[in-house]
């Protein structure tokens, strides 16, 4: 034990207690004759006290520091997009929702003009970025060196800004059964033709959780070639390989499988009454041995079987023009004949999901307004539909979760048909659940209506305040565009 | 004087709600009647009333006032006047100051000369030498008993053991700190009371607090022997305790003339108190410290940019270096310094300290200028982050934004100014590619 050791076990316990040590001789102090022990023990305290404080020694650090940042590769910016920046960073003068969102612009902005973030305003940044995936989409390029090697610095990951990795050079059969997976669906990405026949090759020896997995890899770019392999999986030993091939054979409208599915729903379906016609939907029979194979829910051991979900899986298997067979006409026809049925709609519509049908969407879009439909609709398509659903009678959920699935900023008719709305006397509650995307989505041009809604004396704090939030989102916007046209001017002076 | 940049406004708030509050309000809109002229910015501001406030801001002192009824200092309305005449959106220069403006510098010019008066103890404000002892008597009589009361407590303390102290509850270390101001020891009072909470928080609190009751009890016998001290450590002693300087007792003192490189500046939050050290270096290498105090929401003196040379002159406090000292005068900034001179080693910097310590053991802050220092982060599991120069000696950081110093050093060897605190730096500005900047 050492003398300081010594020193605060005697102090903890008290000198009433135990007696304090006697002063190593090194140190060079004789301690004074005679004093009690308590004031010797704070005595030598104090001596302890001015001996640590003057004899520190350099430390040396676990870690080691990291590899000094290569040059930037960019003009910093400067002046006023540097000031605007800053402001937005540290004292944003607008709502949480528009700074990440003018954060956000100011990064495509600087990355349009080559320019790069100030050293001094990165760590503000990436505690935003963490919090907020709109920033945090938009950091390249505008990061520039100096922020990729700060973010590796402290550990954040690249966040993907990296080159991808380089394909495994082992064999891929001895990854980990994760890695594996992980790998045939990277090359699923680039290559599926190589990934099938990867798998194809291995497939024998695979345990049946890893045929389970690694076909589930080939949701990603899932075409006809991929038929052959699916169906032989139909026959595989094991429940979960069945079921994930069946899945994925749904989404193929042109497979064997589906012109079985085909013909066990074409008896189903039969259209009755004369003046008010409709699709009749009969259940299905109890499933034979190939109905069983194609994924069919066998009797349950106990109770009654669910036939409806049987329907289901036949729906969702069947293509979907034996509806209009059936019906005679296009998909209108066909959804207009089946009005009522509604799990059926619903299963047309889980299918047409699936298989990004377009000629189905708009058809259902009509009747059930799933944003999701949206998704399959080319681009340009989308917004006609949404203008369609925008009535002052449809319901405000619909429509808020139709709005918020178009891409920003909206087209002027569309603007314009939502700020009629959100001008109506029961305009507030649309305004104020669509307050996060109204900012980037309406047009520069439509942001001279909201300034006169403004004007308009309005008891509506709620709506006020998301047509200020519109207002200075746009003019905050200008400046931001303002400032780096001036910089860009400035450099080519 | 020279324009503010917004920068210093911004610093001169009293908090963000005012930062925001002005920033909404710097717009042409509300304004009238601006105008500024080399020490007066003035405007009239429409507030919800129907008068609008006048708005006056003495930029020499800096002294701000407005008519509105706000308690927070400066008010929203000077910091937004401010902030349009340093972007050069208001206030433009002005023969002829407004009136209310005029009549207010006017008042203050009178107060300061009666102040100034009063600290030269011209008739009217003459000080009676006999009563001036009977004070200071009083006074020692009270700190004397004071001591002897610490000093007891401290063998109480010793005897019964530091265990024992830790199971008392905070009420017994606020009572021993009541004891102490009572007794005009206000210094050793805050660090009792700060140590109540440090038992419990720290984790090395037993070494910590036999180590500081080893200070305290030298502070006790250094006491009783203070008829033998040199007038240094006299005053550096009357600086632990609290016993002020008055300052005019220090304005009176030969002051050291300029240029004063800004080394770096930090403001701490003392319990009741702000304050704010700034740490200058003179031409012939002297480094000093200037201390701001302001109560709790009230706004410190505007911060001296780090890396800023300032053409003023400082006297200085009583004590041993690096001492404490005030500006002499009106402090115009000169331009700022491309770097901040040259630096030692991690291995220097502990030497410089250990000396210091043995001139003065009461301190425990100590400035050190670091050469080609890298920031190195923390291993997995540790925190802080350490600088370590370029021979691989290693300072562990205090409270430091590791991020902002990585992002401003890029890793590479920077110079970088700090206080040493306890074995730890605690960095206050780098130089970085010909700029002195904040971390």
């Amino acid at each position: 034990m050492t003398w300081f050791e010594d020193l605060r076990t005697t102090a903890l316990v008290g000198t009433a207690r135990s007696a304090p040590p006697a002063v190593p001789a090194e140190l060079g102090v004789r301690p004074p004759e005679g004093p009690a022990p308590e004031e010797l023990l704070l005595g030598e305290a104090a001596l302890a006290d001015a001996a640590s404080r003057a004899s520190r020694r350099p430390g040396s650090p676990a870690s080691a520091a990291p590899d000094p940042a290569p040059d930037d590769d960019g003009p910093q910016a400067a002046g006023e997009a540097a000031r605007l920046l800053d402001l937005l960073l540290s004292q944003p003068p607008v709502s949480q929702g528009l700074q990440v969102r003018l954060v956000a612009d100011w990064l495509r902005l600087a990355g349009q003009a080559g320019q790069r973030v100030p050293h001094r305003l990165l760590p503000a940044l990436l505690d935003l970025a963490s919090a907020s995936e709109d920033v945090a989409g938009q950091l390249a390029p505008a990061l520039g060196t100096r922020g990729r090697w700060l973010r590796a610095a402290l550990g954040l990951g690249d966040g993907g800004m990296a080159t991808p990795a380089e394909p495994p050079s082992e064999d891929w059969a001895e990854l980990s059964p994760a890695a594996a997976t992980a790998e045939l669906e990277r090359l699923r990405a680039t290559d599926p033709a190589a990934s099938r026949e990867l798998l194809r090759a291995h497939w024998d020896g695979l345990g049946a959780r890893e045929r389970a997995a690694h076909l589930a890899a080939f949701t990603v770019n899932l075409g006809p070639e991929d038929e052959p392999l699916l169906e032989a999986a139909l026959d595989d030993g094991a429940k979960g390989v069945r079921t994930t091939a069946a899945g994925l054979l749904d989404r193929l409208p042109g497979s064997a499988r589906a012109a079985r599915m085909a013909q066990r729903l074409e008896p189903l379906l039969s259209v009755k009454g004369v003046l008010r016609r409709r699709l009749e939907i009969a259940l299905p029979p109890a499933p034979d041995a190939a109905a069983l194979r194609d994924g069919i829910a066998p009797d349950p051991r106990t109770g009654e079987p669910d036939r409806l979900a049987r329907l289901d899986a036949i729906i969702r298997g069947a293509p979907l023009g034996v509806w209009t067979g059936a019906a005679g006409g296009g998909p209108p026809a066909a959804l207009a004949l089946l009005k009522g049925e509604d799990r059926a709609i619903a299963a047309i519509l889980a299918t047409a999901l699936a298989r990004r049908d377009a000629e189905w969407a708009p058809a259902l879009l009509a009747v059930r307004p799933d944003a999701r439909l949206l998704g399959v609709l080319p681009a340009r398509e989308r917004e006609a539909h949404v203008l369609e659903a925008l009535r002052p009678e449809a319901r405000l959920f619909d429509l808020v979760t139709l709005l918020r699935a178009l891409p920003v900023p909206w087209g002027q008719p569309v603007a314009d048909a939502v700020l009629g709305l959100i001008a109506t006397e029961k305009g507030a509650p649309l305004a104020a659940m669509l307050a996060d995307v109204l900012p980037a989505a309406l047009p520069p041009d439509a942001v001279d209506r909201c300034r006169h809604l403004l004007e308009k004396s309005d008891g509506d704090a709620a709506r006020r305040r998301v047509l200020r939030d519109v207002v200075q989102y746009h003019s905050f916007r200008l400046s931001l565009q303002q400032s780096f046209r001036q910089s860009l001017t400035e450099a080519f002076r | 004087m020279g324009r503010w940049t917004e920068e210093r406004v911004l610093q001169a708030a009293p908090d963000q709600a005012s930062i925001a509050a002005a920033q909404k309000l710097a717009r042409p809109g509300p304004w009238s009647e601006t105008g500024s002229n080399d020490v007066l910015v003035w405007g009239k501001c429409q507030g919800s009333g129907k008068t609008p406030y006048q708005v006056s801001i003495d930029l020499a002192a800096p002294a701000y006032r407005c008519s509105c009824p706000s308690r927070k200092f400066p008010c929203k309305h000077a910091l937004a006047l401010l902030l349009m005449w340093a972007r050069g959106e208001a206030a433009e220069v002005r023969g002829q100051a407004a009136d209310f403006a005029e009549e207010w510098a006017a008042t203050r010019a009178g107060r300061a000369e009666r102040s100034a008066a009063r600290g030269r103890g011209e008739p009217g404000q003459q000080a009676d030498p006999a009563a001036q002892a009977k004070r200071l008597a009083a006074r020692l009589e009270l700190m004397d008993a004071g001591m002897d009361d610490f000093a007891r407590w401290l063998t109480d303390l010793a005897r019964t053991g530091l265990a024992a102290a830790r199971t008392q509850p905070y009420a017994w270390w606020d009572a021993t700190a009541a004891r102490l101001v009572d007794a005009q020891l206000p210094g050793l009072a805050d660090q009792v009371r700060a140590m109540g909470a440090a038992v419990h928080g720290r984790a090395d609190w037993a070494d910590h607090l036999l180590l500081r009751a080893g200070r305290w009890w030298a502070v006790t016998r250094a006491w009783a022997m203070r008829e033998g001290l040199s007038p240094e450590e006299l005053a550096d002693l009357r600086a632990l305790l609290g016993w002020g300087t008055a300052s005019a007792d220090i304005q009176g003192t030969e002051s050291l003339p300029g240029p004063w490189l800004v080394l770096g500046a930090h403001r701490s939050d003392e319990g009741r108190l702000l304050e704010q050290r700034t740490w200058l270096r003179g031409p012939d290498g002297t480094v000093v410290v200037v201390l701001d105090v302001a109560p709790q929401g009230q706004a410190l003196a505007v911060p001296q940019l780090a890396g800023a040379l300032l053409d003023v002159a400082v006297a200085r406090y009583p004590g041993s270096a690096p001492r404490r000292a005030m500006f002499a005068g009106a402090v115009r900034p000169l331009g700022l310094a491309p770097d901040l001179g040259p630096g030692t080693t991690v291995a220097e910097a502990f030497a410089a300290e250990a000396a210091a310590v043995g001139l003065s053991p009461w301190r425990d802050r100590h400035p050190v200028l670091l050469a080609g220092v890298r920031v190195v982060p923390p291993a997995e599991g540790e925190r802080g982050g350490w600088v370590a120069d370029s021979s691989g000696d290693a300072l562990p950081l205090a409270d430091a934004p590791l991020a902002s110093l990585l992002a401003l050093s890029g890793g590479h060897p920077v110079d970088m100014f700090g206080e040493l605190e306890e074995g730890r730096v605690r960095p206050l500005s780098l130089a970085v590619g010909g700029v002195v900047v904040t971390p």
